[in-house]
Order: structure tokens, then sequence, then C-alpha cells
């Protein structure tokens, strides 16, 4: 949900640049049309004391208004404060509902010093909500929300509220054509701000816009990249598999075909021999024997080849261990183990798969739960071989057996075994397998 | 400054609304608040002549006394005020000062000016004070001078000297004419009935010189009948109630008598009017000694209480002087201390009787002994308290909203007009009800 809610001003990268100089621009602006109606305002009231007509000004405006130098004095002030407020960048929604309340009440009193005479400010903050990345709807919550604010600004409505003196009522102290020219710079120059502000929307657009192109243009190298990437890791598979099956073929050659090959020939010598010499048939018969045997004992060799090298040096429980250690070394994950049963009577193949499980799971733990905590358990119970790998990490509420769960199944069916595991709340996998040798000696 | 500092949020954020509040702070007015200034000030807004146009040389007496009180009784305390200002400038003055956000403390208010002020929001609202100090009592002052402060059903000024609207009475005429001083209850049939008897020539040249009343206006006689003629706020106006059309009839039988004569207070002064309509305070000043000489020298004169018509009373219009607490004061306490010292300590209030022209606004004080001696310490005559107590008793005020002054003129105008025409007078009132509530909805149209 945090990361729902969290809005992001944009950066002041190249294309933001444009914008931020409009936005600057907007400022400068309103900033000279807020000092334009006060200073003439302060001007007009200093007037009416030194003439002589406060009286009848007062009269005519029904109240007080503020003393003329204090006009553009908290006018100026209360800019710089919006100006600060706008460079907060908030990150989230509730912290800019904040700060645009506040903007609001600073807009309130710059326009109460203008006598209501400009309200334009209000698309300061109109621009400065458009800076952040938000979505749609928001969007438009927070621009409906400022333009209510807007035209509740410019409906009499507030004026009546607080008591203010309308602009043109103090700036009747000008002579009437000059006042008029003095109403007119000011429409002309809310004019410009609005043509201004328009300018800036448009600008804002077209470089989000743009910005949208460059995202979908990275995505697209993205992807072709992806697709390479996948392309050579078949590949690199395929060349492997090819490694592999050329040389169990010179494996197969080199070590079965000779021996066969020998023995075919010897078997062939020894059927003609066998009427005429059988002692040297016997003799021929224990030669070829001999050839099946360093046969066997070399095809025992190849197929060790392809055993874990751990554990073609050490015992599994030594081979675990290792691989426990140099895990826990590489990562720093904390692995407890729990054997509770004695591995020694497992022939090569039980060996094989339960090494397999167990660092497959550590392996899955680490990479995909980013779990910081794994336990080893390996529990005999009767004749089965109970292996649990628990882990602390993020788990997964819907479990899609990738390659590495698949393949551990497989190789477990295939001794009669099976393999359970569940995702909630860290990884369980569960690995049973049915002792064969092991039951002679219980 | 270290920049990275700058550029953190919080900090951001913090000097932003800290700005924002020091601007706030100098748009409340709040700078002048600021003193090191061990000594508090009160200022006070006061004009150097006489409200009632009478000049004695006494101008700044009554504040001084109340200052030197004021400020035995507060040790620390400076009363200060600008002296010089004319009564003419006054409003003016009081205008720039409040433009400049420099408005004294306490201000003494003109009666015209009452309104604009209260409306503008320049007085304070004194409700909180009323209710906080048990001390003050409303019921001390003169009913309808204590609701002349009020605006829009606000307190906002409290009465310190007025005058009502009496008729003035030339003795040597009515004694001439074998007529009686009229009786304090006397009624408008009363006041034609004299008039009529009066109204002759004299010398016989065929031209009249003696004349029944002068300014008579049609404010006296709309008072005397009890016409209310607008809402509180002035939005409205019933020109049609049968009340009007008696007051205006009546006017017209009164011109009547004149036939066309064109009279002013000339008239009176001269001797030749029986009846005239004029403040107390003109009464005061020209009893005394010093001025007794300089008008209304050449007849025996007195004063009695105004007719009334017959749906009203003996009503007095009454003109008051008032003082009021500026809005932005710093001191409001101090302020009201001293407010309740001018307008209601009997011994600052009875200094009216020496030296100003008007009364009292403290019953207690006007209907005094005391204050009676000191009426008639330089006449001579004696005077009937009974008549000033009756007209005090019985005085209104003028209506208090924003353009009266502009639509009483309007009214003098219809009211003119309609003694002009010949035509049947609830016509007339209708007619001009229309135009008169229409100008009103300018007013209002203008306020916005």
């Amino acid at each position: 949900m945090a990361e729902k809610t969290a809005i992001v001003k944009r950066d002041n990268d190249k294309v933001g640049q444009i914008p931020e100089l409009v936005f600057r621009v907007l400022v400068l602006l309103n900033f000279l049309i807020i000092l334009f109606v006060t200073m003439c305002t302060a001007h007009a009231l200093w007037g009416y004391v030194h003439e002589g007509s406060a009286l009848e000004f007062l009269i005519r405006a029904g109240r007080v208004p503020l003393m003329n130098w204090i006009l553009p004095f908290s006018a100026v002030l209360m800019f710089a404060s919006l100006l600060l407020l706008l460079s907060v960048e908030c990150n989230n929604h509730p912290e800019l509902v904040c700060k645009l309340v506040l903007e609001f009440g600073i807009a309130i009193a710059i326009s109460y010093v203008t006598g209501f005479g400009y309200t334009g400010m209000i698309v300061l903050l109109l621009a400065d909500i458009m800076r952040y990345t938000i979505d749609w709807q928001k969007r438009a919550m927070y621009i409906l929300a400022v333009s209510v604010f807007y035209l509740f600004m410019n409906g009499n409505i507030v004026q009546e509220w607080i008591g203010v003196i309308p602009l043109e009522n103090i700036w009747r102290y000008y002579r009437a054509d000059y006042m008029s020219r003095f109403l007119g710079i000011l429409n002309m120059l809310s004019l410009v701000n609005m043509f201004v502000f328009i300018f800036y929307m448009v600008i804002l657009v077209l470089a989000q816009m743009s910005e949208k192109e460059r995202i979908i243009l990275l995505n697209r190298e993205l992807k072709e990249a992806n697709e390479k990437l996948e392309e050579y890791a078949n590949e690199s598979a395929r060349m492997a598999e090819t490694r592999e099956r050329n040389r169990l073929a010179r494996e197969i050659h080199d070590t079965l075909g000779h021996s066969l090959t020998g023995i075919i020939t010897g078997i062939e010598a020894c059927i003609m021999l066998m009427d005429i010499a059988p002692e040297a048939t016997k003799e021929q018969l224990r030669a070829i024997a001999e050839v099946a045997r360093t046969g066997i004992i070399d095809v025992r060799h190849s197929v060790k080849a392809l055993h874990p090298d751990a554990l073609e040096t050490m015992d599994l429980e030594d081979a675990l261990y290792k691989l426990i250690d140099s895990s826990k070394r590489s990562t720093g994950v904390l692995i407890t183990t729990n054997f509770d049963a004695d591995l020694g009577h497992l022939d090569q193949e039980e060996e094989d798969v339960v090494y397999r499980v167990v660092q497959e799971s550590i392996t899955n733990a680490i990479r995909h739960g980013k779990a910081t905590e794994i336990q080893v358990s390996i529990t005999r119970k009767e004749e089965e071989l109970n292996i649990v790998i628990t882990d602390n990490g993020i788990g997964c509420s819907d479990v899609n057996p990738g390659f590495g769960l698949h393949h551990m199944k497989e190789r477990l069916e295939m001794l009669g075994g099976r393999l359970d595991y569940k995702g909630e709340g860290g990884f369980m996998i569960h690995a049973v397998i049915p002792i064969r040798k092991g039951t002679d000696e219980q | 400054m270290n920049l990275e500092f700058f550029k953190k949020r919080r900090f951001r954020v913090i000097l932003s609304i800290l700005i924002a509040a020091a601007a706030l702070f100098v748009m409340m007015g709040q700078l002048r608040r600021i003193s090191f200034s061990k000594e508090k000030v009160l200022t006070v807004g006061v004009f150097s002549d006489s409200y009632w146009g009478v000049q004695n040389g006494y101008a700044n007496k009554i504040i001084d006394d109340a200052i030197l009180a004021f400020e035995k009784e507060h040790p620390g305390v400076k009363v200060k005020y600008e002296s010089g200002i004319m009564k003419d400038d006054y409003s003016e003055w009081l205008s720039e000062k409040m433009m400049n956000d420099s408005a004294p403390d306490v201000f003494f208010i003109l009666g015209r000016d009452f309104s604009t002020f209260a409306r503008i929001g320049a007085l304070k609202d004194l409700g909180d004070l009323i209710s906080k100090d048990e001390a003050f009592d409303r019921n001390a002052f003169y009913k309808s001078a204590y609701e002349y402060g009020q605006y829009g059903g606000r307190q906002y000024a409290l009465p310190f000297e007025c005058a009502p609207n009496m008729m003035f009475v030339n003795k040597t005429i009515l004694d001439r004419e074998n007529i009686e001083l009229p009786a304090k209850d006397w009624t408008w049939d009363d006041f034609y009935e004299i008039c009529r008897k009066v109204t002759k020539d004299r010398d016989g040249t065929g031209v009249i010189n003696q004349f029944g009343t002068v300014n008579y206006t049609w404010i006296d006689a709309f008072d005397a009948n009890d016409v209310t003629l607008f809402d509180e706020k002035g939005r409205g106006c019933d020109f049609t109630v049968p009340e009007v059309g008696d007051a205006i009839t009546f006017l017209e039988k009164l011109e009547a008598l004149g036939s066309g004569y064109a009279l002013s207070e000339k008239d009176f002064a001269k001797g030749n009017v029986a009846f005239q309509p004029m403040l107390f305070s003109e009464y005061r000043a020209y009893k005394s000694q010093e001025l007794s000489i300089m008008k209304y020298s050449g007849f025996e004169w007195d004063c009695v209480t105004m007719p009334s018509g017959p749906n009203g009373d003996n009503n007095s219009r009454l003109d008051i002087l008032s003082i009021a607490m500026s809005e932005n004061t710093a001191q409001k306490d101090m302020a009201w201390e001293f407010m309740k010292l001018l307008t209601m300590d009997p011994v600052i209030q009875s200094e009216i009787f020496d030296y100003s022209a008007g009364i009292s606004v403290l019953p207690q004080v006007t209907q005094s002994e005391d204050s009676l001696s000191r009426i008639t310490r330089n006449t001579g005559e004696a005077f009937n308290l009974e008549i000033l107590k009756s007209a005090m008793e019985k005085s209104v005020i003028q209506p208090r909203f924003r353009g009266y002054e502009n639509a009483k003129e309007e009214i003098g105008l219809a009211v003119r007009s309609i003694l002009e025409s010949r035509s049947n007078i609830r016509m007339e009132q209708i007619i001009w009800n229309r135009t008169i509530n229409n100008y009103l909805k300018s007013l209002q149209i203008n306020e916005y």
C-alpha cells in the first residue's frame, strides 16, 4: 500500500527543464502583479490621508483599510512564504493535501491585501500539482479542488465573509482615466498570467509525452536484450548437452566398446577352439572374463565421473556438512542441522538424491526466498528417510514448481519416494525416501 | 547559512510558516503593541472647541480634570491628547488617524459620525467589557442617551454630554397677546392655536410682521407623532403610515398661517416669532450673563417641551457627544476605566454644567439641585427643572444606519414636495414611498 500512495516529483532532467523555466516565469509574473497592485493601493491610501479625504473614503469604503505600507510589505512576505511552500516536495498524498491547505491560506491572505483584485496566484498551486506524477484520477481530484477554491475566491463569498474593500473602491483615488488605465494593466497582466500558465501546461504535457515515449523505447530495448540472453542460455545448454553426449559416446566407445569387442573376438575364438583344444579354450575364456571385469571397472569409473564431486571423495554426511559450511560462508545465512539418521548405508543413487535435494533446497531458499535462516533436518522413521528443509524467507503463496523442484521430484519418484512442499510463512520442503538396504539391519 | 540545511524539507516548511505568521502579525496591526517603555500611555482623541458651538474658553477643562483624576488613581499611566484640533476638522483628523493605524485609544465621537465609525468597524464592541464589569450600570444613564451608542444591536459608545431639542418661547409676544406659557404636556392643537393667535400685522402696514413659529420641521413633527419610518438596518421605509399623513397635514396648516413668508432664525432673534425649536445647549449658553447680550436680548424668553402630536408624546430629539474606544486599542481595560470616569463619574459629569453648554447624561447629576443652581446661577431667573426632566425622559434619538443623512434629505424633499403640491396627501405618500425605498435600495447596492 505504501508503494501505491507514494508520489514523486519529476526530476529536473532534460525534459523537465523547459517547464521549470516557464514555471519560474510564472512566479516572477505573479510577483510583479502583486507588487503592482499593492503598491498602487498603498499609494492611493497614502494619498487619501495626505489630501484630507480620509473621512470621505472611510464612509465610501465602509471599513478601515490596512495601513498603506503594510500592504506591499505583507504581500512580499506572504509571497516568499508561498514560494518556500511550493519548493517543498511531498512524498505522499496526506503531505500534499496539508501543503495545499497551507497554500490556500496564504493565497487568501495575498488576495486579501490585493483587495481580491488579483487571485491569479492560484495557477501557481495548480502548476505545482501538475509537476507531480500522480495517477489521473487523483490528479483530477486535486485540479477540481484548486478550481473550486479559485471560483470560491472570485465569487465574492470570502470577500463578504472577511470584509474587504474592493480594489476599484480604493483606486477611485486616481483620476478616472488613470484608474481605468491601471485596471487595464491589471487585467492585461492577469491574462498574460493565464496564457503563461496554459503554455506551461502544454509544455508539461509534451514533456510528459516524450518521456513516455522514451520509456517505451527503453522497454523495447530491454525486451530484445532479454530475448537474446535467453537464446544464449538455450544455446549454451544445448552445447553442454552435446558435449556431454559426445563424452558419453566416447566413454562408451572407449570402455564398453573396447571390452565388448575383445569379448566378442575372444568368444568367437573359443567357439572355434572348443572342440580342438578344450584347455586352450578354458584359458581363453578366463582371459575373456578378465576383459569383461576390466570393462565393468571402466564402466564404473565412467559412472562415477557423473557423480557429485564431494560424494566421490567423502561420505554423504561429510559431504553435506561441507556443502552447508560453504553455503554459510559464502552467503552469511544461518543454517542449522539436525542429522538424526545413520547415512552410512545408503547406496550411491540414494546418497546422490539426498545430496541433490539438500543442495537444491538451500539454493532455492537463498535465491528465491531471501531467507536468513535455514533449518535442515534428516531423520529416519521406520523405513523412510525424511528430509525436511525449512526457511524464514518470504515464501511463496502459490507455488509454481520450476525446473529445480520438478527435477527433484522426478529423481525422488525414481527411488519410490515423494516430495511435499508449502510456501506460507517461509518455504518448507519435505522429501521422503524409502530405504531398501537399511531394513536388513533393523 | 549552511546551504545543506536550507535544502531540508522540514526547514523550508517551518520557515514558510514563520514568514506567513510574521506577515499576519504585521497585518493584524500587532506591531504597535510592542512597547519597550514601562510607562503605559493612553491616548485620547479630543477637539478643542465646543461641541455646541458656544465658545467659552474652557475648551479642554473637563478632559484635563478627568486626566488629573485618572492619573492620580492609576499611577504609572500617562494620558495624552493632541490639542488644537477644531471640531470641524475633528472627523477628518480621526479618520486619518484610523487609516494610519494610530487612532487614539479613547475618542469623542460627534453625533453625526457615530454610525459611520461604528459601521466601518473602527469602534470596539463594548459588550464584553460591560458584562464583565459589575460596577457598570446602564440604568445610570438616560435611556435614550445610552441607546444612542448602539449600532446593529451592539454597544459601541457611551454618552458623554447631550442636549435635547426644546421649544424656545418668546414670552414677550405671549404676554402681549395674553397667552399663558404652554404646559409641559401641550399638544399640536395648543401649538396651532397660539400660532394662529400671534400671527398678525402689528403696525398696520398690511404686511404680517409677527409670526407663530420658525424652523419647526418635518423631523420635529414626525418625532412628535411617533413616526418610525425606517426599519432597524435602514433597508426599508414605510412612508405611507397615517402618522406621516397627520404630521404633513399639520405642517401644511402651520405654513398656511405664515401665508408664504420665508422666515429664518433671525426673525426669532429679532423677537418677531413666538416659537422656535432649539437645542437646550443654546438656552444654557445665552441665558448666562456673558453671552446673554449677544442674542435674544430684546425680549423675554424661555423654553418649554415640544408639543405632542395626536399619536405621539412631547418627544425631544437628543443630540449627543459620545465616547468610544478604538477597535485596535492595546489598553482595553485602561481605556474602559477612563471612559467610565468621563461618562459615569458624578464629579466630572457635573463639570459639564460649569464648562460646557450641554447637560450631563446622568439623571442623578442633571436632576440635582446642585445642577439647577448652576444652570440658573447666571440667569437670575427661575428655571423649571421639571421641563428638562420631562424632555430628557421623552427624548428620542435619530436612526443610526448607513446613509441616514442622505435618506433624511430624501424625505425632506418628499415632505416639501407634498406640501407644495395641491394633490391628495395620501396618494403622494404612496408615490414617494416608492421613490424613497428605491433610494434605500441603491444605497445597499453601492455597499457591495
